[in-house]
């Protein structure tokens, strides 16, 4: 009978046991929804950066942000990404099949790093254990750039190009030494995040694998990007548009681009129904007097966002070189700055498929040329510009650089200042308080204006 | 001088003509009965005093006098400790020998409010009983007894109908239609008893599930049939609105003041808004929707959203044949039930065909049959939960009040996509209510058979097999270019509903000598529950129209789900009686769970209780003390976890084209559960005085319910979502009175009895998890507000947003005028009431009953979702006050016309701008201070204003008092005359007029409903755009043959 009484509740409706390939595939797709998703970019990031704005429902675009999206990102990079990736990680020992490994740390690392961007000190080295921890402390931002750093050295270490195979690899496609390129690349990336209090560390890193051009991102082709699907497995902002109408290209970039001639611009942005062309919305704008614009007067993001199969891209080339840019000038790497800084703007727009000729053109003006005496600003804005749809990491290159500078949103609830982090969602108070307290009392109040560890005055 | 004296003889307690009853004149030889109808004449003299005398009843003595006619009630001396009432497992027990609290309600108290869902019958007729009414005239409704005992779990009770378990649930919650929970298939008219177990005192021999209650139900049978034993039963109730919001006719469609309609989704002025902060409905000429961008005069509708309703309607109609003889007792019976709602189309019919017979096989073999078959379902569903796709409710709070609902009926334009008023989010509400349907079609068969066998004169054996099983088919279908749906969608959702027991038992009944008699049983029993569920979407259909899973652009959204349970009981119960005042009883039971582990997964629980009737105890019965009896008890129940909660397990998500998915669970499960545990005990005193005129029955309890299984929220920081833990404590403890008597009683045969009910419930929250880190555990949301089980407090607390507030308590506002609001959360207020109580009237005279209910509840809150969002789209009329000169409005201009800048006041309506600038009339200041503590001066727009107070960010300004009195239900009844109906052939001819909701005395919630609920779950108390209540009046026709 007692056995009997076992086999009725053996559950016949999921596996006991989970498969590497089908973990990872769920992994990197659920995690890069959430990246180019509502919650993460549409609501809050791609607003506070001024790539869109709102036209309906404009609370969001005025730094009030539903604390539903709060939460969701919060959940879904913890309980589907981090979970999923520390799952992997072990798998990939259990199989003996370092690949599965690696893959894990770097996605897990690329994760906990977009986390830390977003929210500041965040629960890193005590997270995904329930076992040991169920009120996992907070880590000092710092503690976790550092962590992710040797993390994904350890992860790069790991591969094995021509053995150990992966499958359900949407990312890459099991190619290991792509996979062994984005790892290096979030290295750096987050070397230069730290560089303005860390100059040793990031130093460190950038001697290491700075100048190692062939285990890095720097042709588009190697660009980390997922490449979405038809229905039901389109690009989140294709999702979105099928349905809503709520977003705008911001006026910010559109002013910009306008400025400078860009040759994105028409990428970037599309011609409304009733002009011919493209026409940005002011951000924060209360909701009558952004619905007064016009839904037909105003323009959407361009199609190569919107289409159904766009991709996602996490690091792109032009990203990198625009690092190694600032790399140079900062004296974390030899080279000239303003050549690499060049390459990237031009990287930049041959991923939009702008001709050689248009580059040049665009590069000659003195308004893009480089200047070395204002660093900041030339890197800030192209960079900015570069990064246009990436509404996260958009958001902290622009918190780092403090360039373009960006008028706050115009009926904006923070008395004339822009978001500098994103509050932790309120589920920390009731279910994590006293450490959500050790670390708001550490990193200052639980705000939107809170400036963050990485992000100098 | 001798005259003839005639008349007819009454039961007093329910004015039933007796027959049979002796009539003798006092001191002379003479005599005579009443005849069948109760009638009797007799020739008499004035001085001449007649004796009536029957059994059962206290004889009368009447003087003749002048009479020529003299009717006589009689009293019953039957005394109400003697009623007997079937308590747990179906055994019946004298009132006098429980020790615990029983309330039943007799066949008339329950059919004759002629509900189509039976837990609406019971609401305010129960001390204890909470029933939270479905919205609209169909749907669910919730039932709870003396509070809720589980945090997380199923707080209704268990209903058993004859001794067999049958399932109340309600599946699919949170698809956006209220379906009806499903003890509604069964239909009131078979009902003879229902006796109302409220706690684990009384029904602790159901074990794991007693911790709620249970509802006994008797169904009935054919033993007492008299005649032909043929009787129909037909009805007619109609429905129509009891509370519709209050909407404001003086501003249409649009945003500051402005609108014109292009193409209804902001290609024109403000046309894609949909909210009423447009101009005012003057007349002035715009364009609008319907008038192909003509200028057409702008004029309010001010019954747009009543026209939309229907009234509604049920038709009831029964026949049931009862017969009995030597071998044989059946009833048999059919009921169809056809409804039609207050929304267009929608609408629920119910068959119902039920069998119940006794067959008296061999002198001491018996077989007794129930069988009761339901076809059960609906065309369509109303919407609920606000959703766009179907709630039409939300569509009329986020309005165009100049909208005529009228030109939307023909809602479908010549390309097949819909004609409306706005094309930004909404579809036209009749496409929603025609297009978008759900179906639904439930088949379910539940009954027992039972063999009994007597053994010997004091032991029998019996054996009981018992099922319930259903398989409930929904179609969701939502159409082609549904606003937010381009390509629609049909769904599938198909559940298979199963539960058996198998009992067997052992009763005896021995006299042990002149003192004690024991009556008890053993009894092991067999439970196996199973559910399935077979779910697929085709999430976008190929061809428009065609409803079929094949119809698909994309790959179908498929999940099916089973799970299966069974638990092993042993169980025994004893009553020992002494000299028939005195009475010990005691029960145990012993479960074995499946879902739990092995080591944990047999438990055992004990009853104990005892009742002493006082007044035959110590011999102090008088004329003024009828009886007095008291009465006590202590249980314990254990309840085992859902099926499937041990083992940690991957589940599947929708594929990446070729790639398939698994995640790590959300939820992190327990290996070692253990049951869940609850302890109560009970107090009462029940007494009667005057020959029963007048009675009462007051009750104290207690119980904790501990070791409580929760899937509670964890941080996500620790990978999961959820835990299951297995720590929650609840504690409740209550006081329920019951006071009834009748006023007056006359011998003509007028009857005044009057009832009252109160109760109490006090519960309160201990704990959540052992290690204390947990405080809140959330039992539901909508946006910002949450209802929480909060450590240290009552259950059921409503968590949101609320104003900042200074030393004072004053609220603080911004410098441009609008309120602050707190950064930290806090209780507003719980939706579980304070107390409950009803008063209940029934008079009766010659052939006429007439009875009204009137129950309240009071204490308790709710949040409010219709007040909130109708004040925040400025539909309501709540949003007028300030929105011109004439609504109290205040003067004020922006310096340079910068509408952004600050609102600068003027000193009158007449005053001009001092550069020239537009003046404005629509000023509103908060009532609250600034940062320094100075009176806030600032002025808002009316729009502004509005829309900063009533916010789904500032929940405080919509919670209110849930606190109501209703004029539950007035019932008209009419017996006609037996000496009519013998001539017609007939027994019995009954017409009832029944209204029900009649009339709120009080609420203090405007705009909706204070009794509202989506759905059955513990997260109440949170109004989401209901569909309106409706008061329903009904006509009824019974009569035997």
């Amino acid at each position: 009978c007692q056995k009997q009484l076992e086999d009725i509740n053996k559950n016949p409706n999921e596996s006991e046991q989970v498969q590497p390939d089908y973990l990872l595939t769920n992994g990197i797709k659920a995690n890069v929804d959430t990246y180019w998703g509502t919650d993460a970019a549409m609501e809050t990031s791609l607003l506070y950066v001024q790539y869109w704005a709102k036209i309906q429902y404009t609370d969001p675009d005025r730094y009030i942000p539903a604390a539903t999206s709060v939460q969701a990102v919060w959940n879904n990079f913890y309980a589907q990404g981090v979970a999923d990736f520390t799952k992997l990680i072990e798998l990939g020992d259990t199989l003996h099949n370092p690949n599965y490994k690696a893959v894990g740390i770097i996605m897990r690392s690329w994760i906990f790093q977009v986390l830390t961007d977003f929210y500041g000190d965040i629960p890193y080295s005590q997270a995904a254990q329930i076992d040991k921890y169920l009120t996992p402390k907070y880590d000092a931002q710092k503690d976790v750039y550092l962590g992710l750093l040797a993390e994904l050295k350890t992860a790069s270490g790991l591969i094995t190009p021509a053995a150990n195979t992966i499958a359900g690899d949407i990312l890459y496609n099991g190619d290991m030494n792509k996979w062994k390129k984005f790892a290096n690349s979030l290295r750096l990336r987050i070397a230069l995040r730290i560089s303005d209090k860390e100059f040793a560390a990031a130093k460190a890193v950038f001697d290491e694998i700075g100048a190692d051009d062939n285990n890095l991102i720097v042709s588009n082709s190697d660009n980390a990007q997922l490449v979405y699907q038809a229905s039901p497995n389109q690009n989140p902002v294709a999702k979105n548009r099928e349905t809503r109408n709520d977003y705008r290209i911001s006026k910010s970039i559109v002013d910009k681009l306008n400025q400078l001639n860009d040759p994105r611009l028409p990428i970037y942005g599309a011609v409304p129904r009733d002009t011919n062309k493209i026409v940005g919305v002011t951000n924060g704008l209360a909701t009558d007097s952004a619905a007064r614009l016009g839904f037909n007067k105003t323009s959407d993001v361009g199609a190569v966002f919107t289409a159904t199969a766009a991709p996602a891209v996490l690091f792109n080339a032009s990203e990198l070189l625009f690092i190694k840019a600032e790399a140079a000038q900062i004296g974390l790497l030899s080279g000239n700055a303003a050549t690499l800084y060049a390459q990237a703007v031009t990287t930049s727009l041959k991923q939009y498929g702008v001709s050689d000729l248009n580059v040049t053109t665009y590069l000659a003006q003195p308004a893009v040329l480089y200047d070395a005496a204002n660093y900041r600003k030339s890197i800030g804005e192209q960079k900015w510009l570069a990064l246009f749809g990436d509404g996260l990491e958009g958001f902290a290159e622009w918190r780092r650089l403090d360039y373009p500078k960006l008028p706050a949103a115009y009926t904006g609830a923070l008395g004339g200042k822009i978001p500098a982090r994103m509050t932790y969602p309120s589920s920390e108070q009731a279910l994590n308080g006293t450490n959500y307290k050790d670390a708001i009392g550490r990193q200052g109040a639980d705000a939107l204006t809170t400036r963050l560890w990485f992000d100098k005055e | 001088q001798d005259n003839k004296v005639s008349g007819v003889v009454t039961a007093r307690s329910d004015a039933q003509r007796i027959p049979g009853v002796i009539i003798t004149v006092k001191g002379k030889n003479r005599g005579t009965n009443t005849d069948a109808d109760g009638k009797y004449s007799i020739v008499a003299n004035p001085n001449d005093t007649l004796h009536f005398s029957f059994i059962g009843y206290g004889a009368v003595d009447q003087v003749v006098g002048t009479n020529k006619v003299l009717n006589v009630g009689l009293e019953s001396t039957e005394s109400k400790l003697n009623e007997v009432v079937v308590t747990a497992l179906g055994i019946s027990r004298e009132k006098r020998s429980l020790g615990y609290a029983v309330q039943e309600l007799k066949s008339k108290d329950i059919a004759d409010a002629k509900e189509t869902n039976l837990v609406n019958a019971l609401a305010g007729k129960i001390a204890g009983v909470t029933v939270t009414n479905s919205q609209g005239n169909m749907g669910s409704s919730r039932i709870i007894i003396r509070g809720e005992t589980s945090i997380a779990g199923n707080n209704q009770p268990l209903f058993v109908v004859d001794g067999v378990p049958v399932d109340n649930s309600q599946l699919g919650i949170g698809t956006g239609r209220d379906f009806a929970n499903a003890i509604s298939d069964l239909n009131p008219d078979d009902i003879e008893s229902l006796n109302v177990l409220k706690g684990p005192n009384a029904a602790a021999l159901y074990g794991s599930r007693a911790a709620a209650g249970v509802l006994v139900i008797k169904t009935k049978t054919g033993k007492s049939a008299k005649g032909l034993g043929v009787t129909l039963n037909s009805s007619a109730t109609f429905e129509s609105l009891l509370v519709l919001p209050k909407f404001q006719d003086v501003y249409g469609q649009g945003s500051g003041g402005q609108f014109s309609y292009v193409d209804g989704k902001g290609g024109g002025l403000n046309d894609g808004v949909d909210e009423s902060w447009g101009p005012k409905m003057d007349g002035r000429l715009i364009p609008q929707f319907f008038s192909n961008g003509q200028p057409a005069p702008f004029v309010a509708h001010p019954d747009n959203v009543k026209d939309f309703y229907e009234t509604g309607y049920t038709l009831n109609n029964g026949v049931s044949v009862a017969g009995n003889s030597e071998k044989i007792d059946y009833r048999f019976s059919y009921n169809n039930t056809k409804q039609e709602g207050i929304l267009p189309n929608t609408g629920i019919s119910r068959n119902s065909f039920a069998l119940n017979s006794t067959y008296r096989i061999a002198p001491k073999l018996t077989l007794s049959t129930f069988a009761n078959y339901t076809r059960a379902g609906a065309d369509n569903l109303p919407g609920v939960d606000g959703r766009r796709g179907n709630s039409v409710t939300l569509q009329f709070i986020w309005f165009g009040r100049q909208v005529d609902t009228r030109l939307l009926r023909n809602y479908k334009a010549a390309d097949g996509t819909d004609y409306n008023w706005n094309h930004s989010y909404y579809s036209n509400p009749y496409w929603i209510q025609n297009e978008n349907t759900v179906g639904q079609g439930r088949n379910r068969f539940f009954g027992n058979a039972r063999l009994s066998y007597e053994i010997t004169n004091w032991l029998s054996a019996n054996l009981r097999v018992g099922t319930d099983s259903y398989n409930d088919k929904r179609k969701y279908k939502v159409a082609f270019y549904t606003n937010g749906t381009p390509f629609g969608s049909y769904t599938e959702d198909n559940y298979v509903v199963q539960e058996t027991n198998i009992e067997f038992t052992l009763n005896a009944k021995k006299k042990i000598n002149s003192d004690f008699t024991i009556d008890g049983l053993v009894g092991v029993n067999e439970r196996t529950n199973q559910f399935e569920q077979n779910y697929q979407q085709a999430p976008k259909l190929a061809v428009r129209d065609v409803y079929t899973l094949n119809n698909s652009r994309d790959p179908l959204i498929s999940t099916s789900y089973f799970s299966k349970l069974r638990v092993y009981s042993a169980f025994a119960s004893a009553q020992l009686s002494f000299r028939d005042w005195a009475f010990l009883n005691v029960t145990a039971r012993n479960d074995r769970s499946s879902t739990l582990p092995s080591e944990n997964n047999s438990y055992f629980y004990p009853s104990v209780n005892a009742a002493v009737v006082l007044s035959d105890a110590l011999g102090i019965k008088s004329n003024v003390l009828t009886s007095l009896k008291v009465r006590g008890g202590w249980a314990q129940v254990g309840k085992d976890a859902d099926p499937y909660q041990l083992v940690n397990t991957y589940p599947f998500s929708q594929p990446f084209g070729a790639y398939p998915l698994l995640t790590v669970n959300d939820k992190y499960l327990k290996k070692d559960l253990k049951p869940e545990i609850t302890k109560a005990s009970e107090f009462g005193v029940e007494a009667s005085f005057l020959n029963d005129r007048i009675h009462t029955d007051v009750t104290y309890y207690t119980s904790s319910s501990y070791n409580q299984i929760l899937l509670a929220d964890v941080s996500a920081t620790t990978g999961y979502l959820k835990k299951l833990l297995n720590a929650g404590k609840i504690n409740n403890h209550g006081v329920e009175v019951t006071l009834g008597g009748t006023p007056i009683t006359t011998p003509s045969g007028f009857l005044w009895n009057i009832n009252f009910n109160y109760a109490k419930n006090i519960s309160k929250v201990i704990e959540l998890d052992q290690e204390g880190y947990l405080n809140d555990y959330v039992l539901g949301s909508s946006g910002n507000i949450q209802v929480l089980a909060s450590k240290g407090k009552r259950y059921g607390a409503l968590y949101g947003k609320a104003y900042a507030r200074d030393a004072q308590g004053r609220i603080l506002v911004n410098a441009n005028g609008t309120p602050q609001i707190a950064n930290d959360k806090k209780v507003l207020g719980y939706y579980t009431p304070k107390w409950t109580g009803s008063v209940n009237n029934d008079f009766s005279f010659k052939g006429f009953t007439l009875g009204f209910l009137i129950d309240t509840r009071q204490g308790g809150s709710i949040w409010s979702g219709t007040n909130y969002t109708g004040i925040y789209t400025g539909v309501l009329a709540a949003s007028l006050p300030g929105r011109d000169a004439e609504h109290g409005g205040l003067p004020y201009y922006y310096a340079g016309n910068n509408t952004n800048g600050t609102a600068v006041k003027l000193a009158d309506h007449n005053a001009a701008a001092p550069n020239g600038e537009t003046v404005y009339h629509d000023g509103i200041v908060f009532d609250g201070v600034t940062a320094d503590g100075k009176q806030n001066e600032a002025i808002l727009p009316a729009q502004r204003y509005y829309k900063s107070v009533y916010s789904s960010s500032l929940n405080e300004s919509s919670v209110y008092s849930a606190s109501f009195i209703k004029l539950r239900e007035v019932r008209l009844g009419y017996a006609l005359p037996q000496e009519l109906i013998k001539k017609w052939g007939l027994q019995a001819v009954n017409l009832t007029v029944t209204a029900r909701n009649l009339w709120y005395i009080d609420k203090k919630v405007p705009n909706i409903d204070p009794e509202t609920a989506f759905n059955t779950g513990n997260g109440q108390g949170l109004e989401t755009l209901q569909i309106p209540t409706t008061r329903s009046l009904g006509l009824n026709l019974r009569v035997s043959f």
